[in-house]
């Protein structure tokens, strides 16, 4: 495990916002922390990157590089006055990695931001400033990398692009990488396991495919002729306007798509809704 | 250490607000040589129509030493003022901005970041006075020419040309150290309250008590002859007839001192403090 969190316990006056919280990162593998807000998902990543120190418990960082972890916390924070180039620049300085012209611009392609664009960075979008952030996180080649809220403020195009980004970085580089949300639908796309913190405890862990199939309730299956099959007088559906929630667990999914499929009905998409309640509340671990 | 002061330096020749800070000062100095301009001969004339008949004064009174001594009563207040606005900001920015937190993500020390803080709010202050220095020099000499100096402390303390011009430069390396005081207390400051608005607010209001401190007669005690308020005027030592040199050699390793104790506070509380 490069990164290991035992027992993490953080409090503030009374106020408890971590409670024993036990985690490992391994190499190559994406990790998502899911909880609403305030259920202390900064609170560990700050604690896991040195930022706070913990009241109970300690973090275990199993790497012998200068810079073992790489990380943002709530929102890519650059110098907004000076360009992408310049941050770059000033970041690889600060901490003697190389900082050359061709190096700096390597960086920036790495991360799909063009070395072209030579404006300060306060003109850039959201999504432009959170790629500008990895690429500083990913200076000096940490093994594990740790995003709070990534997608948060994001338009689909820039949740899809910062995605494949992601997995690019952990299936082809093999880094470790603990991601954060709030929103189930875009960690479960992308994360091989999930860690689920209600109010400052893991509630529920496992790997992805596993909790979502298991806190699945129903299906919303879409489609331009969804609603006009009598099989749904066969099942639990509700009809809505041109897709049908369906109840059945994830056993039963495949055997209706595939009736839907053999009368020629066509499927545009075919999404699981997550019983909240069950998410956060069955411990699984 | 290098690499952060350069870093340092760096992003503040990029930041509008120490150019803001230069033109600030700058302004400060056109204005009180505007006034001497216009104001200077009849003050001086109220202030020396008795001794005029029973002396002489060589050159214009109202020359280039006076108005160089009194731009250096800027280092009374607005200068400190405006360096410490610059110098807290250089770190409350980044509290607000969260680069901080985005620094700190990286492989820094926080005693060496803090220190670079230091060291870049103490070159800049040097750089300001240096620049408040020329330009005042150069332009009230320009204007006004030399001649001797005549300086109103308690009672009136007159200075030959060439006597004058030394004074001047030893004036301004003494306010200079307490220029630079200000500015490590600003960051210090800064380290405290973390927010933008209440570290100026604060560094202004410590700068006003002290200065008020300042003119309060505290006796011969320890308050009175070694508190960092009694030592913001050594300069104006340099300007009495006889010159208390151990006084001021004393005052200058104090304030020294004191600068130090403020960097330490600051690196202490800021090694501790969670980065929120």
């Amino acid at each position: 495990m490069i990164l290991t969190g035992q027992s993490l316990t953080k409090t503030y006056g009374s106020l408890s916002a971590l409670t024993d919280v036990d985690i490992a990162c391994a190499a190559g593998t994406i990790y998502g922390l899911l909880g609403a807000n305030g259920a202390g998902k900064t609170t560990l990543f700050r604690i896991l990157l040195g930022l706070i120190k913990p009241n109970k418990g300690k973090v275990i960082i199993n790497s012998d590089r200068i810079k073992p972890l790489g990380g943002i916390i709530e929102k890519p924070a650059a110098y907004e006055y000076l360009s992408a180039q310049q941050n770059l620049r000033l970041f690889s300085k600060i901490q003697k990695a190389p900082a050359d012209k061709t190096t700096i611009e390597n960086k920036l392609k790495a991360v799909g931001l063009s070395p072209e664009r030579k404006d300060p960075v306060r003109n850039f979008s959201l999504g432009m400033k959170q790629r500008l952030g990895i690429a500083i996180a990913l200076l000096n080649d940490p093994e594990c990398l740790v995003l709070d809220e990534p997608f948060s403020g994001l338009d689909p195009i820039g949740i899809a692009s910062l995605r494949s980004l992601i997995q690019e970085l952990a299936t082809k580089q093999g880094l470790s990488v603990l991601v954060s949300s709030h929103i189930v639908d875009e960690l479960s796309k992308v994360c091989d396991e999930l860690i689920i913190l209600k109010e400052g405890q893991i509630v529920n862990r496992g790997a992805t495919q596993e909790i979502i199939s298991a806190c699945t309730e129903s299906y919303l299956i879409s489609g331009p002729e969804i609603t006009q099959t009598d099989l749904w007088e066969k099942v639990d559906a509700k009809m809505l306007r041109q897709s049908v929630q369906v109840f059945v667990g994830a056993e039963e999914i495949g055997e209706i798509i595939s009736v839907l499929a053999k009368k020629g009905i066509q499927i545009t998409s075919c999404t699981p809704e997550i019983s909240m309640s069950k998410l956060f509340d069955t411990d699984t671990k | 250490m290098r690499a952060l002061i350069w870093s340092e330096l760096y992003k503040l020749v990029h930041q509008r607000m120490t150019y803001l800070a230069l033109a600030a000062i700058l302004i400060i100095e056109g204005v009180v040589i505007f006034s001497a301009y216009f104001q200077g001969n009849t003050i001086l004339d109220i202030l020396l129509d008795n001794l005029r008949d029973s002396f002489y004064f060589e050159g214009n009174l109202l020359n280039g030493h006076l108005l160089v001594y009194l731009i250096l009563n800027s280092l009374w207040f607005h200068l400190p003022l405006i360096l410490m606005i610059v110098s807290a900001g250089l770190l409350t920015t980044e509290y607000k901005d969260k680069t901080l937190q985005m620094v700190m993500l990286q492989p820094v020390n926080r005693t060496s970041f803090l220190l670079s803080k230091y060291v870049v709010a103490i070159i800049f202050s040097l750089g300001v006075v240096l620049v408040l220095m020329v330009s005042s020099m150069g332009v009230s000499y320009a204007v006004f020419g030399g001649g001797d100096l005549v300086v109103y402390l308690g009672s009136l303390n007159f200075f030959p040309h060439e006597e004058a011009f030394q004074r001047i430069l030893w004036a301004y390396g003494c306010g200079t150290l307490t220029v630079i005081f200000f500015s490590v207390v600003s960051v210090t400051i800064a380290v405290l309250v973390r927010e933008t608005t209440i570290a100026w607010i604060a560094s202004a209001f410590f700068l006003i008590v002290a200065n008020l401190l300042l003119k309060v007669d505290f006796g011969d005690g320890w308050f009175g002859k070694y508190s960092f308020v009694k030592l913001n005027d050594t300069w104006q030592q340099l300007f009495y007839q006889d010159i208390n040199w151990t006084q001021i050699h004393t005052n200058n390793a104090l304030i020294l001192g004191y600068t130090l104790l403020f960097m330490v506070i600051g690196v202490i509380v800021f090694k501790r403090r969670d980065l929120l």
